[in-house]
């Protein structure tokens, strides 16, 4: 395909510089974006009519090209590394929904806890686009015009593959933080919860005034300075006692954090660490209970 | 003495893990050389600590106290030092509270502030350190003149708190940033839960500042800060050396394989600089959940509530805000949604972000539980309502996974009990095979006995329609009588194979107890939920569940004096169990009578016909008190001392034995005679003082074991409950199997219990015990009313080989000399002969003035160390007085070195101000607990009431000067019984005078009153047989 690639581009083939430490795409083969709504992100650009385009971003990304880029309200600036010593900027712009239109958008997920409960806990709602098609409008791009781009590369195509990359790691992105979609389109995850709690709120007549909290209670813990008369004494440990067992759910704090953004391995994550998180807890029991006589293991 | 000290020696670099520290603090000032004068005390140049404990001798002690890895201080120590901050005297540091210094009164000072000084110890890596002192538990707190400092023992608890955090796989992987940039991985505790806060923050409270006195830099200065850098290092260490090394196979690893690859090694992670900073930041953000809570102070509960009976077939599960520092306090969901700032406040909190932390909550918990999601579809969710089956999903499975989330949860108590009381089980019913009108003698431990099994839910018996209806509704969780209750498939499987099958047959009775106190397993598969008896049986188990009391008897005919209530109760309850074969541990208090309810047992089986004679086995120092208790209380029985050269070896000794009610006779004997009393038919075998065989090993320990009887009896001052090998010992001795094998017994109970302070283990334990063991307190109120306020008691003791073969020549010599003499003279030599008897019944050493040897010489010593051991195992104080100051310094030194704890001694050089000073040390609650008064020194107004042991161990012979120093300890303020310990030498002087004294009571005030002139005008004749020795129970070991 590469012959292709660079007969659609015109140019002889060229050579990213190679980065190290850029923002790698996990994902190393296939599609890009883990979850339903980056997908959907993907599919919405590929249906533009950008795929090639895209295919040449797409290993930009997974390269590790693009080396930083910042999000604001609606727009997102990046710096690409590309072929040439000085990386090329970058930027993105979509065209904000109207503030009209927000607010039916959250009058509408106002009336589901739901919305609220699944993007904060770092999901997007799967229904969340009745919401904006609600309000008359769609929470991804509906036409190639929505987007507003500029690369500082020569190539006059659009999308060029800095852009086209930069693209794909905003997909990633978003499996992270669903909000930072909101955000191109015009509002911040602190506007939206602010904005739904104050639909969400019950409005009590004349809310009571809290009481006061005696001051320096959030003080942190005063130093303790050595104390001659009890030096030796030690504080109320009597009823002290622990229980070393196995825990209910094995792995539960790996299972509950899931697979960390930066694991690029092929192994799953939450077994492998599973695994070890497993052998050490029955190490902990050994020790305590362990045979009196049995000569200890070590791997040292 | 040595105390051992430990600290933990943070690491000063990020590359390094930090060291355990361990040290010894001496009794005796350090054998390391010096030099010269030592210089002036200053805080610049820190001199040697002058008590440590040298290297060689440090790793000698802890090889001693370790018992799990024997390689520990080999391979792992290093030899290290450090400065600690000590609070200091005007020359050296102050001792601390756990050691006894050998010179005398430095307690009186105050330090003058605290100087460091220079320490050399031992240096441990943390997972040994671990390993080393999670093994320490309450019982090594004194070992063989070591005692475990305050210091030390808080540690242990730190490393126990550890394993807990790791076994519960309560860490996650982080990484810390050198100075220089590199990056290390470390391992990292996390507070899950509640239980682990507790321990935390009771930890960060207990923490004795002698712990962060070590003077470094990185010593926080905050003992939480403190804590936590030690549980980091010893859970990356315990991690790293854990697990196993991720080998990085691919030729250009990628960062996950590196970031695994250091996690097991700790060296810093290599890889290039901005892969570095995705990676910390990725972690950051990956845990950034479980810092969360830590920072908010509160966090999402879910409380599950049952359906209102005849109002709803739904539950409900409802949501709250909850205090993590404060589970008590829950915010509802419906209040939380009324908030429209950024804060709650809510009883003096405050809740940060409450309306989004509780929606982000639902949404995480949605994902582990999808009934939650449906109830997101309302625009304020206060609750989900459940099905029957649904609740059920979401105790079994959906609980774990919300606790180990960080959520609270709080369920019906019902569920929680994870006992037979809320599932489907079987009841046990069992009756006697044999006729019950039968007499109720029959039974024993190895009794056959029938049994069937009938099902039942929540402990109420069903009949199989019942259960058939019960099946059909098809719900896991049914309500039965008010009460829900588990039916789960599997089990329901079992209940219709035992429908089908239908269990009954026969077992032992010691089967049956088993079951009936939760300890076998049942054969169907269902667990055992409830226990009937019928017939006699019915009796005996109700009785030794508790049920229902004792009857309480009568007391025999033939025993001279009154028996307390209490006693009562003991006498009944040792006949209930000796009716029924059962063995018995009588566990009193020292002083409640032990030995008078055993005798009272021993004349009503006399009484009842028994003709065969029962063993008594003690230790020799107890044999001549237990011959003359039974000749005062219970003349009716013909008692026999098997003991000395003199004894019957041959097979006379059975011919001989069967014609006495009791024989007395010692443990050594138990093994070296085990062949003659093997052969005797016995009523019953009863073991005095039955610590002797707390190790199951010893030769005696097997000995008596062997020794068949109808009955046995274990008799123990020390709370037998708190000392578990020992009770497993005793147990295997009185009801053989009961327990389970001794190594099954220390897993299951001893290691949890002892080191662990595992509550559940230890409740299992007592309820499967306690039907065996009678322990009465002194202090105990029921028992409070039925004690006089004062007990005296006569302390009969032998002589050793040693002291007979002295004796006899002080009393050969005085005779001779007495009579070639007269007046004066006569006079003279009268009172130096008593003195000098009195010095040989006391010690040998006191006698000769050689300060020699103190262990095994002297009958009274072996005696009062056996009574003290009780006085301290019973959490008590005790007064000694002797009227030599020669003895009350033998006394303290040898009690020192056997308890390990100080001990006063108040005499005639000590000054005013000391003696102050001991006076108000002794009445301190912690203080010191034994205090030796010398007679003459004691003096008027002190008020020593905490003590309410009061020991004599030699005696004035005018009872109004005794009775004084008694007083001491009897006064006003006194809450407690005292009881009186008097000390007298079997056979000799002491025990004529006694009996003299006792005879003539009414006169005593008259002819005794001025001190002991009156002995001086006896005749030569009556002399002789005052101090003639009566050999008939000398120790010969």
């Amino acid at each position: 395909m590469a012959w292709r690639n660079d007969f659609w581009g015109g140019y002889a083939p060229s050579k990213p510089i190679e980065v190290e430490g850029g923002i790698k795409a996990k994902s190393k083969r296939g599609s890009i974006g883990d979850t339903w709504w980056s997908k959907r992100w993907v599919s919405v650009l590929e249906s533009f009519g950008w795929s090639n385009r895209l295919d040449r971003g797409r290993r930009y990304a997974r390269k590790g090209q693009v080396l930083d880029f910042e999000l604001s309200t609606g727009k997102v600036e990046a710096t690409v590394q590309g072929s040439v010593r000085k990386p090329y900027f970058v930027t993105i712009e979509i065209k904000p929904i109207a503030e009209g239109a927000w607010d039916h958008v959250i009058e509408e997920m106002s009336q589901k806890a739901i919305f609220a409960a699944k993007l904060l806990a770092g999901e997007m709602p799967d229904d969340i686009e009745d919401a904006f098609e609600a309000a008359d409008v769609s929470l991804f791009p509906e036409k190639s015009k929505d987007i507003k781009t500029h690369c500082s590369c020569p190539d006059s195509a659009n999308p060029c593959k800095h852009i086209a990359a930069l693209y794909y790691i905003l997909a990633e992105d978003f499996d992270r933080d669903p909000f930072m979609i909101f955000e191109l389109r015009g509002r911040t995850k602190d506007d939206i919860t602010a904005a739904l709690r104050k639909q969400r709120t019950v409005d009590d007549e004349s809310p009571p005034e809290p009481e006061a909290l005696p001051a320096g209670e959030d003080a942190e813990e005063e130093e303790a300075a050595l104390s001659m008369d009890d030096f030796w004494e030690a504080g109320e440990s009597e009823s002290f006692s622990v229980n070393i067992s196995p825990p209910d759910v094995s792995a539960a704090v790996i299972k509950r954090l899931g697979t960390p953004q930066f694991w690029d391995s092929k192994e799953n994550f939450v077994e492998k660490m599973g695994g070890y998180y497993e052998e050490i807890s029955r190490r902990a029991i050994e020790t305590a209970y362990g045979d009196q006589t049995g000569a200890k293991k070590r791997k040292k | 003495m040595i105390a051992l000290h430990g600290t933990w020696k943070p690491s000063e670099t990020i590359d390094d893990q930090g060291d355990f520290f361990i040290w010894g603090e001496s009794s005796t000032a350090s054998t390391i050389k010096r030099r010269g004068r030592p210089p002036k005390l200053s805080a610049s140049k820190p001199r040697p600590h002058p008590f440590q404990v040298a290297h060689e001798d440090l790793k000698m002690v802890i090889e001693l106290l370790e018992i799990i890895n024997g390689n520990i201080i080999s391979t792992k120590t290093q030899k290290d030092d450090v400065l600690l901050s000590l609070p200091t005297l005007s020359r050296s540091p102050q001792a601390s509270p756990d050691l006894l210094r050998d010179n005398g009164n430095e307690s009186l000072d105050k330090p003058v502030g605290l100087i460091p000084w220079k320490i050399e110890g031992l240096s441990i890596p943390p997972e040994d350190a671990i390993s080393l002192l999670s093994s320490l538990s309450g019982a090594w707190i004194e070992h063989d003149n070591t005692v475990i400092g305050t210091d030390l023992r808080f540690w242990s608890n730190v490393s126990k708190f550890s394993l807990e955090l790791l076994s519960k796989q309560h860490f996650v992987p982080g990484i810390v940033v050198s100075e220089n940039g590199e990056v290390f991985p470390r391992w990292q505790y996390m507070l899950n839960d509640e239980d682990d806060r507790m321990h935390f923050s009771m930890l960060a409270k207990s923490m004795p500042p002698v712990c962060r006195a070590v003077l470094q830099n990185k010593v926080p200065n905050v003992q939480k800060a403190f804590l936590s850098d030690f549980l980091n290092s010893a859970i990356n260490d315990c991690i790293q050396n854990w697990m196993s090394i991720s080998e990085i196979r691919s030729k250009k690893p990628g960062i996950s394989e590196v970031w695994l690859q250091s996690l097991t090694t700790g060296e810093p992670i290599q890889v290039h600089k901005s892969i570095l900073k995705n990676l910390s930041k990725g972690l950051q953000s990956w845990e950034a959940p479980i810092h969360e809570i830590e920072k908010s102070g509160f966090r999402t509960s879910f409380r599950l509530e049952p359906p209102i009976e005849d109002e709803s077939d739904f539950w409900n599960l409802r949501y709250f805000l909850q205090a993590s520092d404060d589970p008590s306090l829950l915010v509802p969901a419906e209040n939380v949604w009324r908030e429209s700032k950024d804060t709650l406040h809510f009883l003096n909190r405050k809740f940060d972000h409450p309306q989004e932390k509780l929606l982000a909550d639902l949404g995480k918990a949605s994902r582990l539980y999808p009934q939650i999601e449906d109830s997101l579809h309302s625009p304020r969710p206060t609750a989900a309502r459940l099905t029957t089956q649904q609740a059920y999903t979401f105790l079994k499975e959906a609980v774990p996974l919300f606790t180990e989330s960080g959520f609270g949860v709080l369920i019906p108590p019902w569920w929680k009990k994870g006992g037979s009381d809320s599932k489907l089980g079987v009841t046990l019913n069992v009756k006697p095979k044999q006729d019950p009108k039968n007499s109720k003698g029959l039974f024993g431990f190895n009794s056959i006995i029938q049994y069937d099994w009938k099902l039942a839910l929540g402990g109420e018996p069903v009949s199989e329609e019942e259960f058939e209806n019960l099946v059909n509704l098809k719900e896991p969780l049914v309500r039965i009588r008010g009460e829900w209750v588990e039916v789960k498939k599997e089990d329901i499987a079992a209940a219709i194979k035992f429908f089908k099958s239908g269990k009954s047959g026969e077992m032992k009775l010691d089967e049956a107890l088993r079951l009936s106190t939760g300890l076998g397993e049942s054969e169907i598969g269902l667990p055992v939920g409830g226990f009937n008896a019928s017939g006699v049986l019915s009796e005996l188990f109700e009785r030794l569940s508790g049920r229902t009391g004792i009857d309480e008897l009568t007391q025999p005919g033939d025993f001279v004096g009154e028996l307390r209530p209490y006693q009562i109760r003991g006498f009944s309850w040792l006949t209930f169990l000796r009716q029924y074969g059962l063995g018995a541990c009588l566990a009193d208090d020292m002083g409640l009578g032990k030995t008078i309810q055993l005798l009272a047992l021993l004349i009503r089986d006399k009484e009842e016909g028994v003709k065969k004679p029962t063993l008594l086995i003690c230790p020799t120092s107890v044999v001549g008190n237990w011959y003359r208790e039974a000749e005062k209380f219970a003349p009716s029985l013909r008692v026999m001392i098997h003991h000395g050269t003199a004894r019957v070896r041959t097979n006379k000794f059975y011919s001989e034995a069967v014609k006495f009610d009791m024989v007395i006779s010692t443990y050594a004997l138990a093994h070296r005679d085990e062949d003659l009393f093997k052969k005797v038919d016995w009523s019953g075998v009863v073991l005095d003082e039955a610590q002797n065989i707390k190790n199951q090993f010893t030769k005696q320990s097997q000995a008596v074991r062997k020794i068949e009887s109808d009955y046995r009896v274990a008799l123990t001052g020390t709370p037998v409950e708190n000392r578990l090998s020992e009770l497993w010992s005793i147990m295997e001795f009185l009801n053989p199997g009961y327990l389970g094998s001794a190594e099954g017994f220390r897993r299951g109970f001893a290691l949890p219990i002892e080191r662990y302070n595992d509550k559940d283990a230890g409740m299992k334990l007592r309820s499967i015990v306690s039907p065996f063991i009678l322990r009465r307190l002194k202090t105990d109120p029921t028992i409070i009313t039925d004690l006089p306020d004062k007990i005296e008691t006569k302390v009969y003791c032998n002589l050793t080989k040693e002291q007979a073969t002295l004796y006899k020549a002080v009393v050969k010599d005085v005779l001779m000399r007495i009579e070639s003499s007269e007046g004066i003279e006569r006079k003279g030599i009268v009172l130096s002969a008593l003195t000098r008897l009195k010095q040989v019944c006391n010690h040998p050493a006191q006698f000769l003035g050689d300060s020699s040897a103190l262990p095994g010489r002297s009958g009274k010593l072996n005696r009062i160390a056996e009574m003290m051991e009780e006085v301290i195992a019973e959490d008590d104080a005790a007064l000694v007085f002797t009227q030599f100051s020669v003895m009350g310094n033998m006394l303290k030194t040898h009690l020192q070195h056997v308890f390990g704890q100080e001990v006063l001694f108040l005499h005639g050089g000590v000054s005013q101000k000391q003696r102050d000073q001991m006076v108000m040390r002794f009445s301190e609650k912690g203080g010191p607990r034994i205090f030796i008064l010398s007679l003459k020194a004691g003096g008027v107004g002190l008020n020593l009431t905490r003590a309410s042991h009061v020991f004599h161990f030699d005696r004035w012979w005018n009872p109004a000067v005794e009775n004084q120093a008694t007083d001491r300890a009897f006064r006003i303020g006194q809450t407690k019984n005292v009881q009186v310990h008097k000390f007298v030498c079997e056979g000799t002087l002491e025990e004529r005078i006694d009996e003299m004294i006792e005879d003539k009571k009414a006169l005593a005030e008259n002819i005794i009153g001025a001190g002991e002139g009156w002995l001086t005008e006896m005749s030569t004749e009556q002399l002789k047989d005052l101090f003639a020795l009566r050999q008939a129970t000398v120790i010969d070991e």
